[in-house]
Order: structure tokens, then C-alpha cells, then sequence
């Protein structure tokens, strides 16, 4: 059940900051394909070793450096008229005022840019996941087919996992930026599922490097049927996991480097498996004066 | 010098030879006088020619939890000192599944019972300080691991065991206090729990239907119970069953559906049940652009308002909607589960829906169904599909589906 996160999480947020940096595996893969979360020195068995000499993992296409170089400079004039305007490129006065804010919606493709989607068609398992656009071009719609046949490489025993995450947020010339939730205490999403029990998991900036893995999770479970479910889940609730494993030394989610969100369904049942979403916001719940909902032992 | 000490070994290697020899007719003897005559060895089948792998040892019929048991019995009571107890136990984890045990507690316990017990605990700080017979406890931990995995909680004499195998500070005595600390946090996490065991096919449906209608006030009507039913025009016997369900505010909602516009059978849809895939199909309609208006009071002035709506306790800031466009879509006026989704059982439940809800009988009907549900999106119908639907007055569709 719940503490079985073996495989739900292990590979998802491991991108070396190398390939983060240059962009070029994100970049490369387009939103609605199986892209590959999975990056590190690590040689599975079974695969071929990537002898490339290192000039061969750059670009020198002279157009390609050009657009990089607007955007950057567009994010740039973004971060600095944002930085005039006030905290979060919102007025001040708006900022301390409000009670929701609405993070991510699906109202076209270029939202979806936003998101990678990704299965453990990466370990070698067998699972599919796609995103696109849902009817009418209002949400989106993640769908596909979990399978938890374990790849046969003599090293994995679980399998099953299929994964929808956030791309973190880029500065200007490849600076860490971070959202900060510090404001709200929920997490409100408005989906629409098939039963299926699903998991957020919430990646927050690491202090350390050691801590790269580490993922704070919670479970957002769905009814099923025709009509959308507004699902709230306070920030006190998600506990701290590091490589699928929960922590025995729990603390609470730091709400002010958050770097991204995704979901992740891994609930060991074959078949085809669809998720709409609507929205995904933060709110301020004044009822919820919870700060952590598991024992610090501090 | 060396030689010397390979002498000395020498002698004690041979001494010890001897008296495990003699030890092990002692044993044997003591052993036919404790236990009953041992039995016979099993016919010698393989003969050098003949090798069986050991996957066909049990047919697929003999897999169960009982011989599952026979065979962690035979080897407990073959070995008293248990060699090779690490194998047999990786070995039953693995085969736990294809047995059907893989949710049994009893068996878990029973595993961990093979361990020989008290030789593992840590008699001083050195040892407990390393990890003090490390295969034993990787196998341990392995087995609560497999627990976890299947979400088997672990009871007291899990508990009463690790603690004679392996002492209180050990590893899966750390794993067992772990998903102990865990699962009871997350057993109620789940606000739509599904009951263990639900083999009525009517009360299946009528469970998953209150489950997504989420409408306290909706009831469901069995249209049809899963009888063996002789039906006059088919060659065999239909095992067919339609519960639906429909809420007071839908009907009200379908009874202000424009007639001219038609609702649509969509489905099927898939439900997820822990494990098991059900499927329904939805009676809805488009959306419609028109929005009707709602007639304002004549006798209301402006000036003088007959209701005043102020939320004074709310602050400037206290604005708790969410900034997003409404997802367009059309209402939903019932919902079904059926054994067999094809058009004729579902002109049935819409002729049985006929009854509570009469405008039905004037509103022409669309079938969308698509035919497999592993591809179910969605998306707009497609050219494919639009052929596919069947437009019919609802007055006389099953008769008319009766016919072909």
C-alpha cells in the first residue's frame, strides 16, 4: 500500500544538472512522447555503451545559438520587469491579498510544453504514458497503460510506473529558479480520474547534493466518473521519500524552492489508466492550522 | 614454523572429521528414535536421462496454500539445523504469487518461522556493532519487504519471531517497526475504499455506481437482474444485468433538456477498483451554447431589494475562487452498468428510464459507444465514429433493434 513507493518514485527526478544546463535531452524530446527522466553515468545492463567523444553532446548550430540567446534574453527582460512589478510579477497589493492562484491549466499546446511525460519505458518496463489535449482543448488528458512486467536485466525487481512531472523553472542563462508556495498552505487540484490511486510528489530545491533525491509525496486518490473532483491536500501532509524509500527523520516541505510537481501512478494494476486535469493552484486554507502531520522526533 | 601450524591444523581438522562422523550416526539414531521411521525415498525418476525442472513439480490445479505449507513443512521437519534455510526462503518468496499466498499473513509468518531461532542475536557490542550475519537479515527484510509490497500489516507473532531470530536491535526488527509506524497512518488515507470481496455482479454495479454518481440523494434501480433469461429471438440464454442510477437533480436537469437536441449513450468508461476494471456508460448531452435565462422577479426593484446578499464577515482579500474558466460540458442525466454494452441492452435501460423520466420518449437518441475500451479518449467524435451512430426515435428503438 502506501509505504510500497519502491518504484513509484525511484527514477523520477534524478536529470544531472549537465543535461539540465545545456537542455539538450529536455529540449530534444517533444511534449507528447516518452521522454527520459533517467540521466546519470549508470549503463543498464542490456544496453550499449555510449562511446561519443564530448564535442558530440554539443550543438554548434549557429541558428539554434541565436534563439537560445533571444530567449535568454527575453526570460531576462521577464525576470526584471517582474522584479519592478513586485513579488511574483504581481502587484503588491495583489500578492499579500490573495487566497488562490492557479499554477498550471490546459488551454493549449504550448501548456503541455510545460510537462514531460515519462514511464518506465525507461528502465526497460513495458508501461506507455501520453499526454495531450483534452476535449475541447480545455485540459489535460493523460492516459496510457501501466504494466508491471519487470524488465528481465537481473537487477530489477519491480516495475510499473508511469509519470507526469513538471519541467522546473529556468532563470535567464541557465540560472535555478524556484516557485515559491510559502504564501498558501493546500494544494488544489481539479482532475478527473478512473479510480485510480495516484501520487503527487513535490521536488524541493536540495541544500545538499546528497538530498537530490529526495521528493516529498502524497497520495491523491481519484473517484472516477463523469464529473470533476476538486481534490485540496494540505503541504502538512507530504512526507519526505528519498528513492522510493519514506524517511525515518521526517520534516515538513519547505514551500519556498519548490522546483517542480508531478504525479505518478504505480498502483500494480495492468491495464489502461486516464487522468484529465483541469487545474492544478495553490489556496490559503484558514481552517487548516496544521504544520506537520507526522512526528518530527525532534 | 608453518609447517608446524599446518601440522597442528592438520591434527585438529582430523580430529574434528571424526567426530563429526561419529556425531552424525549418533544423530541419525537419535533422530529414528525421536521422530517416526522415516519414509521412503521417492521412485527414483531420474536415472541420468530424465531431468524434470522444478517448475513442474506442482501442476498449475496443485498450487495452492496447502502445499505451499506441505513444502516448507517436509523441509522443516527434514533439517533440524535448517542448512540452506536462506535459499528455501528466497526461493518460497518468489513462488508466492504463483501459489496464491502472496496476501497471507499466515504464510509470512510461517517463513519466517524457518529461521533457526536465537543463533542470530548479537552476544556482544562487536557484533551488534557490524552487521551480524547479514544474509540472514537481508532475507528478513526481504521477506517484510514483500509484505509491504502487497500490503500485508505484520501482526504479533511476526513481531514475537523477528524478536527470537534476530533481537531487538536488529535490521527487520528496524523494517517491522518501520511499516508498523506507516501503515496504520495511511490505512484510512483512502477516502474511496473498496470493500475485499464483491462477486455479486448487481451489487458490484450499484456499489461502483453511488461511488461515481457521489450524490447522497441518487438511487439505483436493477433494470434488470443477471437471471438466465430464455429470450424468444436469441439462439442461447443472455447473462445480462443493468443497474443504473439517476439523482432527483438529474432528473429535474433531463426534463428540462430541449427535445430538439439529442443525448447521447457515451461510454464505456472505465472504473478502477483496486485491481479489477469495470466499465459505464453515461447518458448525457452536449453541451449546448444557448444559456437560458433566468426570468428576474417582476415585482423586484433595484432600489429596493428584496433579499440582501452581504458576506460582511468576508475581508476585501478573502476571495476563495480560483481563477479559471469552466470546462464546457455537457450535463450528465444518468449513468449504467451492464454486462454486455452493446445498443440493444443499453435501448433497454434508456426504455426502462422511459418511466421516471417521459420526455425521453420525444428526444431522439445517440449511441456513442466505442468499441474497444482500452482506447477510450475523450476526443471529439471522429469521422469513424460518426458513421457508427445509430439516430432513432426513442418511442419504438428496442423494438426496432429486435427486428434486425
Amino acid at each position: 500500500m502506501a509505504l510500497s513507493l519502491t518504484i513509484l518514485q525511484m527514477n523520477m527526478y534524478r536529470t544531472s544538472p549537465w543535461t539540465n544546463v545545456i537542455g539538450l535531452k529536455l529540449l530534444a524530446t517533444s511534449f507528447h512522447s516518452q521522454a527520459r527522466l533517467y540521466n546519470n553515468d549508470y549503463r543498464r545492463p542490456g544496453l550499449p555503451p555510449e562511446n561519443k567523444p564530448p564535442w558530440e553532446y554539443f550543438n554548434f548550430n549557429i541558428g539554434k545559438g541565436v534563439q537560445n540567446l533571444k530567449d535568454h534574453f527575453g526570460l531576462l527582460k521577464k525576470e526584471i520587469v517582474d522584479h519592478l512589478k513586485g513579488p511574483g510579477g504581481k502587484p503588491l497589493k495583489v500578492a499579500i491579498l490573495e487566497q488562490t492562484s492557479v499554477l498550471w491549466e490546459f488551454r493549449n499546446p504550448e501548456d503541455l510544453k510545460k510537462w514531460t511525460v515519462s514511464s518506465d519505458f525507461e528502465i526497460g518496463g513495458k508501461s506507455t504514458a501520453y499526454l495531450k489535449l483534452g476535449k475541447n482543448n480545455q485540459t489535460a488528458f493523460l492516459y496510457g497503460a501501466l504494466n508491471t512486467k519487470a524488465p528481465q536485466d537481473g537487477e530489477t525487481n519491480y516495475s510499473g510506473y508511469c509519470t507526469m512531472r513538471s519541467r522546473p523553472p529556468m532563470g535567464a542563462f541557465g540560472r535555478k529558479s524556484y516557485y515559491d508556495w510559502s504564501n498558501f498552505n493546500s494544494l488544489h487540484l481539479r482532475v478527473r480520474g478512473d479510480g485510480r490511486p495516484w501520487m503527487i510528489n513535490l521536488r524541493a530545491d536540495p541544500y545538499f547534493t546528497n538530498q537530490k533525491d529526495d521528493l516529498y509525496n502524497y497520495f491523491l486518490y481519484t473517484r472516477g466518473g463523469p464529473y470533476w473532483q476538486d481534490v485540496k491536500i494540505p503541504f502538512s501532509k507530504f512526507f519526505l521519500s528519498s528513492r522510493g524509500r519514506i524517511q525515518d527523520n521526517q520534516h515538513p516541505l519547505w514551500l519556498d524552492k519548490i522546483t517542480a510537481l508531478g504525479m505518478t501512478l504505480g498502483d500494480k494494476a495492468d491495464g489502461p489508466f486516464q487522468l484529465e486535469i483541469d487545474f492544478i493552484g495553490l489556496c490559503k486554507d484558514q481552517a487548516h492550522t496544521e504544520e506537520f502531520a507526522y512526528e518530527k522526533y525532534k | 614454523m608453518r609447517s608446524l601450524r599446518h601440522l597442528f591444523l592438520a591434527r585438529q581438522l582430523f580430529l574434528k572429521e571424526q567426530w563429526l562422523a561419529s556425531a552424525e550416526t549418533h544423530r541419525t539414531q537419535v533422530c529414528r528414535a525421536v521422530h517416526s521411521p522415516p519414509t521412503k525415498d521417492p521412485p527414483q525418476t531420474s536415472t541420468g536421462s530424465y531431468v524434470m525442472p522444478y517448475e513442474d513439480v506442482f501442476a498449475q490445479e496443485q498450487r495452492n496454500k496447502a502445499s505451499f505449507l506441505e513444502v516448507i513443512k517436509l523441509y522443516c521437519n527434514k533439517t533440524t539445523r535448517r542448512r540452506g534455510h536462506v535459499e528455501l526462503i528466497e526461493t518460497a518468496l518468489r513462488w508466492m504469487p504463483e501459489f496464491g499466498v502472496e496476501k497471507d499473513l499466515e504464510v509470512y509468518n510461517l517463513l519466517l518461522d524457518v529461521f533457526p531461532k536465537e543463533v542470530f542475536i548479537p552476544q556482544n557490542f562487536i557484533q551488534r556493532m557490524f552487521h551480524h550475519y547479514p544474509r540472514q537479515q537481508e532475507c528478513a527484510i526481504r521477506v517484510l519487504d514483500q509484505m509491504e509490497n502487497y500490503g500485508v500489516t505484520p501482526n504479533r507473532q511476526t513481531r514475537f519471531l523477528l524478536l527470537q531470530t534476530f533481537g531487538e536491535r536488529s535490521h527487520p526488527m528496524k523494517k517491522y517497526k518501520r511499516i508498523m509506524y506507516w501503515f496504520p497512518r495511511f490505512r484510512h488515507a483512502n477516502p474511496f475504499q473498496v470493500p475485499e470481496k464483491l462477486s455479486d455482479p448487481v451489487e458490484l454495479s450499484k456499489f461502483c455506481l453511488q461511488r461515481i454518481a457521489a450524490d447522497r440523494n441518487s438511487s439505483t434501480t436493477v433494470f434488470e437482474m443477471p437471471s438466465v433469461q430464455e429470450r424468444e429471438d436469441e439462439s442461447g440464454q443472455e447473462n445480462t444485468c443493468i443497474v443504473g442510477i439517476q439523482s432527483p437533480d438529474q432528473v429535474s436537469l433531463l426534463a428540462e433538456h430541449d427535445p430538439s437536441m439529442p443525448v447521447l449513450v457515451d461510454g464505456p468508461h472505465s472504473l478502477w477498483l483496486k485491481k479489477t476494471c469495470v466499465y459505464y456508460y453515461v447518458l448525457r448531452a452536449d453541451p449546448t451554447s444557448i444559456k437560458k435565462e433566468v426570468e428576474v422577479d417582476p415585482e423586484r426593484s433595484l432600489y429596493y431589494p428584496l433579499t440582501l446578499d452581504l458576506d460582511l464577515d468576508r475581508d476585501l482579500g478573502d476571495d476563495y475562487s480560483f481563477d479559471v474558466d469552466e470546462v464546457e460540458e455537457g450535463p450528465v442525466f444518468a449513468m449504467c452498468m451492464t454486462s454486455s454494452g452493446d445498443e440493444r441492452t443499453l435501448g433497454r435501460w434508456i426504455r426502462g428510464l422511459q418511466k421516471a423520466n417521459p420526455i425521453l420518449g420525444q428526444v431522439p437518441v445517440l449511441f456513442r459507444l466505442s468499441s474497444s475500451p482500452q482506447e477510450l479518449t475523450p476526443q471529439v467524435v471522429t469521422e469513424y465514429e460518426k458513421t457508427r451512430e445509430v439516430e432513432e426515435e426513442e418511442s419504438e428503438p428496442v423494438h426496432h433493434r429486435m427486428e434486425q
